[in-house]
């Protein structure tokens, strides 16, 4: 199977701080991984390792998707507050340099339940609603590699189930996927594996059907 | 990397003049400073040119401290940083990109705070204006290249903010020095001696805040808190 992205003996140190140690794996496409880890084990970290956001400090990371096939999405909505939702997706669009008509992004908004907010803006939108309006950013994109780090925090459970369908529907056009949740258990059925960050380093890397039927609690 | 920085610039102009993201808090403390030095003189007194321009060069510095901190918090509200470093072109897009949207806004500034320096100290536009607005140009350029680079290094930590006045004003003397003494011409009769000498200063720090610019701005630009 495809590689998309591997890690190598992976390390990183906040000043004399480890947060994680020799870490290597690969991210396959076609696959959901599940990133677990208690909090504070080092999991969000590990994910912008893996976006090209945070440097190394021992190790190699290697990307096979270009930049531009590449999706994160996190706590952070990425939303510009004045402008609309349709501004906001515009801007992104053109950075991407993917077509900004209202024609083509209209049922982007649509998709995750924003049309009839398209021209209000942004700033006016719950929590819930500015990371759906982030999820159309990344739906934008058609990432090949996209990395989720806990991306339903602040969704209701209908914009959750959005969001979960959204993920199966990348894994089936054969986006590599990895995916940080607080759910590891409710989420597992939908993940191939799971890797699981402990003691600052990868405890277990392998079948997400072996490591439940384990009887590991998250 | 080009189309990348069009499309900050122009999405950072909207925020700023269309969106009302507060340009006038930079013009009101340029148009200040200019107030407060004409009350100095005496009724019917002229300021010498030279002060004049060292006034008008003040006002556009500080107005520039206050452009560089407003466009790069814009990044700031909801992480878009995040989402700025992972577009599919080189980060010192955003270095473009945001010295672009400053040098606009600057010079719309100056555009104010010119007409500002002629009523508030007493001066009239000389006959080298043209080389004057040359001058202003290339001192500007200057002043947007470094204040990209330093605006970068403010965000984050409150503690840091305060970075962008106490590096960048060192490193700005020699370009406001060549601005002072060219920028007079637009308020004397003739051009001062070794004009040419200051230009080409002013062309050399241009040169050498672009480089700086983009050699390290990745450096300081990233996704690491």
């Amino acid at each position: 199977m495809e590689c998309l992205l591997a890690l190598s003996h992976a390390g990183k140190c906040y000043g004399t701080r480890a947060i994680f140690k020799d870490v290597s794996c690969a991210v396959p496409a076609g696959s959901i991984t599940l990133l677990a880890g208690a909090n504070g084990a080092g999991k969000s970290t590990l994910m912008r390792v893996m976006a090209g956001l945070s440097r190394l400090t021992a190790g190699t990371v290697s990307h096979h998707v270009e930049a531009a096939a590449l999706g994160y999405l996190g706590h952070a909505t990425f939303v510009y507050p004045t402008l609309s939702a349709l501004e906001n997706l515009a801007f992104w669009a053109k950075l991407y340099g993917l077509n900004a008509n209202e024609h083509s992004l209209l049922p982007l908004l649509r998709r995750v339940e924003l049309e009839r907010f398209a021209r209000e803006r942004s700033g006016t939108f719950s929590r819930g609603m500015a990371q759906r309006l982030n999820l159309a950013r990344v739906l934008l994109l058609q990432p090949r590699l996209l990395l989720l780090d806990e991306p339903a925090t602040g969704l209701d459970v209908r914009s959750a189930a959005l969001l979960r369908a959204e993920i199966a529907a990348a894994k089936e056009r054969g986006a590599g996927i990895v995916w940080i949740s607080h759910d590891v258990a409710g989420d597992a059925p939908l993940a191939d594996s799971i890797f699981l960050l402990q003691d600052k380093k990868l405890a277990y890397a392998g079948s997400a059907a072996a490591f439940m039927q384990g009887g590991a609690v998250w | 990397m080009v189309a990348a920085s069009w499309h900050i610039a122009a999405k950072d102009l909207r925020l700023c003049l269309v969106r009302g993201g507060g340009l006038v808090q930079a013009l009101l403390l340029g148009l200040l400073l200019l107030f407060v030095f004409s009350l100095s003189q005496q009724v019917g007194e002229t300021m010498s040119a030279q002060g004049a321009a060292a006034i008008f060069w003040l006002s556009s510095a500080f107005c520039q401290v206050l452009v560089f901190n407003m466009l790069y918090s814009l990044e700031e509200v909801n992480a878009s940083r995040l989402g700025l470093l992972l577009m599919p072109a080189p980060v010192q897009a955003v270095w473009l990109g945001k010295g672009l949207a400053g040098l606009v806004l600057l010079l719309l500034a100056q555009l104010i705070f010119l007409p500002a320096s002629v009523v508030f100290l007493g001066q009239h536009i000389g006959a080298a204006w043209p080389q004057a607005l040359l001058m202003l140009f290339l001192v500007d350029v200057g002043m947007a290249a470094l204040g990209s680079l330093l605006g970068a290094l403010s965000q984050g930590q409150a503690a840091r903010e305060s970075l962008l006045s106490i590096v960048l004003f060192p490193l700005l003397v020699p370009l406001l020095l060549a601005g002072i003494r060219v920028g007079s011409a637009a308020f004397a009769a003739a051009m001062p001696e070794g004009a040419a000498s200051w230009m080409g200063i002013a062309a050399a720090f241009d040169a050498l805040f672009c480089g700086a610019g983009i050699v390290l701005f990745s450096f300081i630009y990233a996704g690491d808190d």
